[in-house]
């Protein structure tokens, strides 16, 4: 009882150090712009601006931002779960030549900087007509090895027997995959989805230089705004950025309620 | 039998098929075409010259280039482990149940979705060779002359490593926490029974158990860290001088910035070969261990 | 075999994602009729100075409204490149900066405006020169000039009990920089801020020593050197690896009284006086010239013009080359005064103009500081400009925060040009 009391208190003091950084940003939420970077730092404003949370909403058009980021990092996740782990399936419970080949192939490409191709895709993108619309970012993030390799290496958890038998009894690859493979998977395609969900909604280089009309902009796009070509609002951003990590952290919540069956318990001694 | 595997290959195909086709189109074309253009001279408008491999023979020569792939293979070093330890530490910890768990969590997920000019402002303060309270600690321990951190072009690369540990670290614990459920209750069961103690059921159970995710970590890890940019570009924008410039940094001063984007493209081709090799031993041993 | 597939692969690749051939520009007949013009700027909603440009345009110009292209400003020469690269339509670039503009220049992605650059308006352009190309030719018209001058607090000269800064001499102003540093911690008062740009201490020694930064030879820089590690080392301004590393605002230095004085650009004025205006800053300001090397008359500082350029493949491009010419002249200047940003386009009336705006400090000496006699280019342009610049600001990083000497530092600046800069 007192190790578990010892715990909690060691873990508090561990999670306070940790979210400093977080801290200093809804300080500097609250402050006025010019008492954001003061030497020494000032963790309490002189005067709270409840204000900036409200003002934020009339200085850029927050609410169509939120709805374009919660549109695409809906899309893009949903996305990614079913043809992320459709495609791990075949790289991990089925058999034929070649396949190991093109699974490293086609992890091999994750290592491929953005910088080095974003201009000859950008091009692309135009001559198919699709800069300045959210497809564009849609299907410029919802394919990738990023998903497959994240579920395969999950799926290789499972026992192949498992799979051997269902075959067995009759059913079909795609029957395994929807009725035995996915319900076993849900703490991976939590994981897999709430990191998407979260890469998705921070992007900020994808969304700058694929959207250009105003209406189409996401949060982060919004949130950088605030910075001008000699000087930048950063009291403004930082109350965006507050903001803008709501709705992350209610996913979070949700997310992370997949990964407690308490297994680790009975493992270790707490 | 012959059908069988025609059926097999045909089948599996179509489970790759969606993402992958989707992939080729919208990523490999471009990547290709960037492959291509490490072999030439192009300035992004008029069209690209061929200049065979002089963009390579430029490289070997540049200065900045090699001191960006040191501090990246540095970076990677400290990086890659620690983080992998912190994460795996944090998601060992956190998988237990526990007053407030989901709080827990969380704080340890937040530094990822912390916007990084806050992380970037609060670190470099607590790292303020003058006031900062890791060095005012340092003082306190009895070093006199503690190190000057994001000031001093020896002590950057380790202050960068460290905050960017601290970032990931929740980052790649969701990984880890996912893995942890997929060990069947089962081995803890039977290794109990077997007399084990908790260590040596750490050992014996949950690491070969994590293994696959482990690798997933281990990979993602390593591509991650050689392409570090953004932490880097608001923490010290490669300074102070060059002493925490990486590549991801030089390929975009040289592509964008410049505009010699055959250059850019030479530069990224070598990280890239440079990732594939580290990714194939990587490999290489997974299978080795799989197997035994 | 296989490679001759893998070569057909990357020409097949290479075709699909790279524009095989540089667009034709869409020149279109004389402009008739109503026209949308688009024209690419930086973070409209805080940059004030485009949508008045733009109103006092389509007043003058009924027939033509006004798309902007709002790109953030912190990354906006990202976009702009690769929106180019694509054959992108916009009608008018704004250059952000001298240096990009001769990369899109060179590179033949602007349209040729030298006829309106040699008008009788164009005469009185400052920062115009900049904009010279090879053979003469001009590819953009700068709108507004900013250049650099000595902020300071009157409160806190007062205090301290010393006469407001003239004609200071860089000794002279160490020195007063070190009698009006006061308190410490929290309270602490410097007596200046010397923000982290390498131009604090390099453009203005190449202005008043007549060095060229795109030499390799940078002795001239020694003395500025000295000055600012001497005010480094006396805590009359803070020191340099802190304001880097905490992002110091150089507004919020001047703002909130953290500092007696501040060389800095123009640009400041517009930003001290809406600031004044909303209540956020009680600061009671005036200017002064930059301070000047001993026994020099005149007065010597630098700047940099931001310009409108047209894009060659533009889709109204007469419209386009109306709209530049209508922003650099007296009417944009006129529009750009109110709003007090610096134009380019100068005038005794739009002086007078500028110096009426409520909350504009009247004396003589800021008169002064604002009609210098000479305002060099920030950084000269060629096509190794951008190398250098980066090679000078890392250099100049290690000398500020004590990593190198003042000599080493230079001389590391000169061989790393000579070996690194071809």
């Amino acid at each position: 009882m007192i190790r578990r009391v010892l715990l909690n208190v060691m873990l508090l003091i561990a999670a306070a150090v940790i979210l400093v950084p977080f801290l200093w940003m809804v300080s500097a939420s609250l402050k006025r712009n010019n008492e954001v970077f003061t030497i020494p730092i000032e963790w309490v404003p002189q005067s709270f601006q409840w204000n900036n949370f409200a003002d934020i909403w009339e200085r850029i058009p927050l609410g169509t931002y939120l709805g374009n980021t919660v549109l695409l990092s809906v899309v893009i996740t949903f996305l990614q779960l079913l043809t992320g782990s459709f495609a791990a399936y075949g790289f991990s419970k089925m058999r034929f030549p070649g396949r190991d080949a093109l699974f490293f192939a086609y992890v091999a490409t994750i290592a491929v900087p953005w910088q080095a191709y974003m201009i000859p895709q950008y091009i692309m993108m135009r001559k198919a007509g699709l800069t300045d619309t959210l497809l564009s970012l849609i299907l410029l993030q919802a394919f990738g090895a990023f998903g497959v390799f994240l579920m395969r290496q999950y799926y290789q958890t499972i026992p192949d027997e498992l799979c051997e038998a269902a075959r067995m009894d009759g059913l079909t690859e795609y029957g395994i995959w929807a009725r035995i493979i996915l319900p076993l998977s849900k703490p991976a395609l939590a994981s897999l989805g709430l990191l998407t969900f979260v890469n998705t909604w921070n992007d900020y280089m994808g969304p700058f230089i694929y959207l250009t009309s105003n209406d189409l902009w996401t949060i982060q796009l919004g949130l950088r705004s605030f910075v001008g070509q000699f000087d930048a609002d950063y009291a403004m951003m930082m109350t965006g950025s507050v903001l803008s990590i709501l709705p992350i952290l209610v996913i979070f919540l949700l997310g992370q309620r997949y990964f407690i069956q308490g297994i680790a318990t009975s493992g270790m001694k707490g | 039998m012959a059908q069988q595997k025609w059926r097999n290959t045909l089948v599996g195909w179509s489970f790759i098929l969606p993402n992958f086709l989707g992939f080729v189109i919208i990523s490999l074309v471009p990547m290709i075409a960037a492959f291509g253009l490490s072999f030439m001279e192009w300035d992004s408008f008029n069209a690209p010259e061929w200049v065979g491999l002089d963009n390579f023979e430029r490289l070997l020569r540049d200065e900045s280039t090699k001191i960006a792939l040191w501090n990246t293979t540095l970076y990677a070093l400290g990086h890659v482990p620690l983080t992998m330890l912190a994460a795996l530490g944090l998601a060992l910890l956190l998988n237990r149940r526990l007053a407030g768990l989901g709080f827990f969590r969380a704080a340890a997920f937040f530094p990822y979705i912390t916007s990084l000019v806050a992380v970037a402002v609060v670190w470099n303060m607590l790292f303020n060779p003058e006031f900062g309270p890791v060095n005012q600690f340092l003082h306190f321990i009895g070093i006199d002359n503690p190190p000057g951190w994001t000031t001093s072009t020896t002590w950057a690369m380790p202050a960068v490593i460290l905050t960017s540990v601290w970032r990931d670290m929740g980052y790649y614990m969701v990984l880890f926490l996912a893995g942890l459920q997929s060990i069947p209750r089962e081995y803890y069961e039977a290794s109990k029974v077997d007399g084990a103690t908790g260590w040596q059921r750490f050992l014996f159970v949950t690491l070969p158990g994590l293994r696959p995710v482990t690798f997933l970590v281990l990979i993602l890890l390593t591509v991650q860290s050689f392409k570090v940019f953004d932490l880097i570009v608001v923490m010290t924008d490669g300074g102070p001088g060059r002493a925490t410039l990486v590549l991801s940094q030089q390929i975009y001063r040289q592509g964008i910035i410049e505009g010699e984007f055959g250059y850019a493209s030479a530069i990224s081709f070598v990280l890239f070969l440079l990732v594939l090799v580290l990714t194939l031993i990587q490999f290489w041993f997974n299978n080795r261990r799989e197997r035994s | 075999m296989i490679r001759r597939r893998m070569l057909a692969a990357m020409a097949t690749a290479v075709a699909i994602a790279l524009p095989v051939s540089a667009c034709g520009s869409g020149e279109e007949p004389a402009a008739n009729g109503p026209v949308t013009l688009s024209v690419s700027v930086w973070s409209l909603a805080s940059t004030p100075e485009f949508q008045v440009l733009f109103d006092a345009f389509t007043k003058a110009n009924p027939d033509i409204t006004i798309k902007p292209v709002d790109i953030l400003a912190a990354d906006y020469p990202t976009k702009v490149t690769t929106m180019l690269a694509s054959g992108d339509q916009t009608d008018v670039i704004t250059m952000k900066n001298v240096i990009e503009y001769a990369r899109y220049a060179s590179r033949g992605q602007l349209l040729d405006i030298t006829a309106a650059a040699k008008s009788d308006t164009a005469k009185k352009l400052g920062g115009l020169d900049a904009f010279k190309q090879e053979g003469d030719k001009y590819y953009a018209l700068p709108y507004r000039q900013d250049f650099w001058v000595l902020y300071y607090n009157k409160k806190l000269l007062e205090a301290a009990g010393q006469a407001f800064p003239t004609n200071l001499t860089w000794d002279q102003y160490v020195e007063l920089a070190k009698k009006l540093t006061t308190g410490s911690g929290q309270s602490k008062v410097y007596g200046t801020y010397h923000h982290t740009w390498r131009s604090v201490t390099q453009a203005i020694s190449a202005a008043q020593t007549g060095g060229d930064q795109l030499s390799g030879d940078y002795k001239f820089f020694a003395d500025q050197y000295r000055a600012a590690l001497a005010l480094q080392e006396a805590g009359a301004t803070l020191d340099f690896g802190t304001a880097v590393t905490q992002k110091t605002g150089y507004a919020s230095m001047f703002e909130t009284q953290k500092t007696a004085m501040m060389p800095m650009g123009t640009w400041f004025i517009a930003k001290v006086l809406s600031e004044k205006q909303k209540g956020t800053t009680n600061v009671d300001w005036a200017i002064a010239p930059m301070p000047q090397r001993p026994g020099s008359s005149k007065i010597t500082t630098f700047g940099s013009p931001t310009a409108f350029a047209v894009n060659k493949n533009a889709k109204h491009s007469a419209a386009a080359k109306k709209f530049v010419e209508f922003a650099s002249g007296p009417e944009g200047a006129k529009a750009l005064a109110a709003i007090g940003i610096v134009p380019a386009y100068s005038s005794d009336e739009i002086l007078k103009q500028y110096f009426a705006l409520t909350g504009m400090p009247t004396d003589e000496m800021s008169k002064k500081a604002f009609t210098p006699d000479k305002v060099n280019l920030e950084m000269p342009v060629s096509d190794k400009t951008s190398k250098i610049d980066t090679i000078l600001n890392e250099e100049h990083q290690l000398i500020m925060a004590k990593q190198k000497s003042v000599e080493d530092g230079i001389k590391s600046m000169e061989t790393r040009v000579k070996n690194e800069v071809s």
